[in-house]
């Protein structure tokens, strides 16, 4: 029991939320939207279906050896030039990546959730380091000083006058509230600009990993990632253990019916990495660092992973992929976005805070606030049965964590 | 486990302070008295007394607890959401119990008292069902106060343990009144006694099904027909849809009823049906935040132009006609799918 929380501020937050008018439509907004482009997705390409009960196989036969996995992809990286490491702990994680980053660096970071759980660009600035959001929702996120509102859609509950005030404040010119989004978009796009460009170190996360040869694959639209990961000197990529799958055929598939339920026919990026730039142009001589990074480094972090492996209800919870699907059929997420949930968001949410954050209060909040309703279930593309894990997690808060409870 | 007392652990559980006491209450009461509300078996059985149901029989109506007690608990559920809007707010709900006694608020007296007003919205559902078996030919017992709680809120509650013991104990009863089949009506206790206790029963043999699977089977032999032409929609409980996947039986059973024309929201139906805001003794921990839920899924409803809300589960009739009274929407009545096939028996 690291940290804990507490429940009556934990309410007070959710009641501020659910009456919160204009979060509530944007919500709103965003759960019309989002259900119709997944039909769409779903009816052009309807082997997606099949192939999201394919990947699952592939999930559940992944998640009983991360470990090894995690080796065969080290040494895949070493062979192309790069560098790979494990961190057992948030701790090791945050450490190993201070050190390569080292102080007073500019820092371009992609969109990362395990970025997130670790704390990772407070902790990159607590060591001195200039760190730059670039995904737009992150980056929005981070100049309000407030924290992601959902997995794919960070700022999810900010509506257009505010990111318009906000942009004034933090770019020094005058951005009219009114402004059009295209505007927005721009203004946002030229203060980063050349911040790709100067930056040290470049950091991403990873929506998938091919254990065979050590290939990131890394979905966006954007096009952040790929400046982020490409323009500068070094890249830095941290990825959870359990988005480790044997081959690269596996990780394309988890690929696609990762985006196709993120409500994407096809995103407009889709980027292989497996180890650093280099040339051999020059009287083939290789030579790395040639238009994109000299380095690259990839961190597998299990912090508590492995540990939720062993619970035979609880480690489905490493399955997701991560497609967001399930906080758009969540009635209370509906009403509370992110406020529901720690991490990560949602009942699912709760798995995570127990058992890879071991905040026991945050999780019995999160847990007892799931109704098990169980309409993310149904939308899930890894079947995951959040209500049986909620039942499960309950029943270890109410009445311990004995063995039995693990394999 | 072994050797440790399931009391132990309960009452260790009780004590965690993670289990919200709005979920521990109701644990209390079904361990001491066998139902959610904690007042006396005869006074639960009532709804049944003019119905002659025989007592001993191979198949029995299990009527649960929900639909006896729904005004008892709109009762407790208005308070509770009075303690949690008011300002003294934000954690009280998770106090409930204890709060409850220090207010010196007597709640068995004052579900007594609505028990002995004689109140008659709260039985309907029970009767209707009743009857509607009988048209149909089935001639259910009942165990009256002899039926035992299926304590399904102790599994939400996360007391396993308990659970466990007392469907082991539910069981046994229902066995040693000869009980062969049961047919079910409350969601919960339905999903409860066919799924959760074959998981700690051995040799598990009980017959469980579902009053709309039985009803749904034998619907289209009969003629129905409601007394006016009506809108309806149909509002999908969570238990029943997504855990019972049934699905097609409750539309089946309105198709099959002249006047009625069913009409349904664009996505949230069926599977995809929004939940209430009453989910496993939610309503119970977050008072307010169930009401706003309620109150969206009205809504979703309302958008339908129906004039009818039908749908199949104690919890979901109270949360939805909170709802509505929150939007201040008249001329809209919830009904329980028992109460319509009744009604279009009768005509
Ligand atoms: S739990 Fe399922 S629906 Fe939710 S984000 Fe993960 S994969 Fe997507």
């Amino acid at each position: 029991m690291k940290k804990t929380s507490n429940f009556k501020s934990y309410k007070k937050e959710i009641m501020e939320a659910a009456h919160d008018d204009r979060l509530r439509l944007a919500l709103s907004r965003a759960v019309k939207s989002f259900r119709s482009n997944v039909k769409n997705a779903l009816e052009k390409f309807p082997h997606t279906v099949d192939m999201a009960e394919e990947v699952r196989q592939i999930k559940e036969g992944a998640i009983t050896r991360m470990e090894e996995l995690a080796r065969q992809a080290i040494a895949a990286i070493e062979e192309n030039k790069g560098k790979g490491y494990i961190a057992r702990t948030v701790d090791e994680a945050l450490e190993i990546i201070a050190d390569l980053t080292g102080t007073k660096k500019l820092v371009v970071k992609g969109k990362t959730m395990t970025g997130e759980e670790i704390g990772l660009r407070e902790y990159l600035e607590e060591k001195g380091n200039e760190v730059y959001e670039t995904d737009l929702g992150e980056f929005i996120i981070q100049k309000m000083g407030s924290r992601p509102m959902h997995i794919l859609s960070p700022s999810i509950h900010v509506p257009r006058e505010d990111v318009a005030r906000l942009f004034s404040k933090i770019m020094g010119q005058e951005i009219a509230p009114d402004s059009d989004i295209a505007d927005l978009v721009a203004a946002a796009r030229e203060y980063l600009r050349d911040k790709f460009f100067h930056a040290d170190v470049g950091i991403s996360g990873a929506n998938v990993v091919a254990a065979e040869t050590g290939t990131l694959f890394i979905i966006e639209n954007e096009g952040n990632i790929r400046l982020a990961t490409g323009a500068p000197p070094v890249h830095i990529a941290l990825v959870g253990m359990e988005k480790l799958v044997p081959a690269l055929s596996d990780a394309y598939k988890v690929s696609e019916v990762t985006w196709r339920y993120a409500n994407y026919t096809i995103p407009s990026y889709v980027s292989l990495v497996s180890g650093p730039s280099k040339t051999g142009d020059i009287e083939k001589v290789i030579t790395y660092g040639a238009h994109g990074p000299r380095e690259f480094h990839v961190i597998f972090l299990d912090g508590g992973r492995t540990r939720l492996a062993r619970y035979p209800k609880l480690a489905q919870a490493l399955y997701c992929l991560r497609c967001g699907g399930c906080l758009y059929e969540c009635p209370i997420f509906a009403v509370t976005a992110g406020h529901f949930g720690d991490k990560y968001f949602a009942g699912i949410g709760a798995v995570w805070a127990a058992i890879i954050n071991e905040d026991i209060e945050k999780a019995a909040s999160i847990a007892y606030t799931c109704l098990t309703c169980g309409r993310c279930r149904q939308r899930c593309p890894m079947k995951i049965d959040v209500p049986e894990m909620i039942i499960e997690l309950r029943k270890l808060l109410a009445e311990g964590d004995s063995a039995d409870a693990r394999n | 486990m072994v050797g440790i007392s399931t009391d132990i652990i309960y009452a260790a559980a009780m004590d965690s302070e993670l289990v919200p006491p709005g979920l521990t209450y109701l644990a209390d009461n079904i361990i001491s008295r066998q139902n959610i509300l904690g007042v006396t078996k005869e006074q639960s059985a009532r709804w049944a007394q003019n119905l002659d149901l025989p007592r001993q029989a191979e198949t029995i109506f299990f009527a649960g607890c929900g639909y006896q007690f729904s005004a008892q608990l709109e009762i407790l559920m208005s308070l509770a959401r009075g303690i949690d809007k008011s300002v003294i707010g934000a954690e009280l709900p998770m106090r409930f119990a204890r709060f409850q006694k220090k207010l010196g608020l007597n709640l068995p007296g004052i579900y007594s008292s609505v028990l002995s007003r004689g109140s008659e919205t709260e039985v309907k559902p029970l009767e209707a069902a009743v009857n509607v078996l009988r048209n149909l030919g089935i001639q259910p017992g009942y165990l009256a106060e002899e039926e035992p709680c299926c304590g399904a809120p102790l599994n939400h509650a996360g007391l396993q343990t308990k659970f466990a013991d007392n469907a082991r104990q539910a069981y046994d009863k229902l066995k040693s009144f000869g009980v062969k089949q049961v047919i079910g009506i409350v969601p919960y206790c339905t999903h409860a006694i066919s799924s959760l206790f074959p998981l700690y029963v051995d040799g598990y043999d009980l017959e469980v099904r579902h009053f709309l699977e039985v009803v749904a089977e034998k619907i289209p032999s009969y003629k129905l027909r409601f007394p006016r032409k009506v809108k309806v929609t149909y509002h999908d409980p969570c238990q029943l849809v997504r855990y019972m996947s049934l699905v097609e039986e409750p539309r089946r059973i309105l198709g099959a009823i002249e006047g009625i024309e069913l009409v349904e929201p664009d996505w949230t139906r069926g599977e995809w049906a929004t939940c209430c805001g009453g989910g496993g003794g939610f309503e119970t921990v977050f008072p307010e935040l169930s009401q706003v839920l309620a109150v969206n899924r009205a809504s979703e409803l309302l958008e339908t132009g129906a004039e009818i809300i039908v749908t199949h589960c104690p919890g979901c009739i109270m949360q939805l006609k909170d709802g509505l009274r929150e939007l201040k929407i008249d001329g809209v009545e919830v009904l329980d799918l028992s109460q319509v096939v009744a009604t279009a028996m009768e005509t």
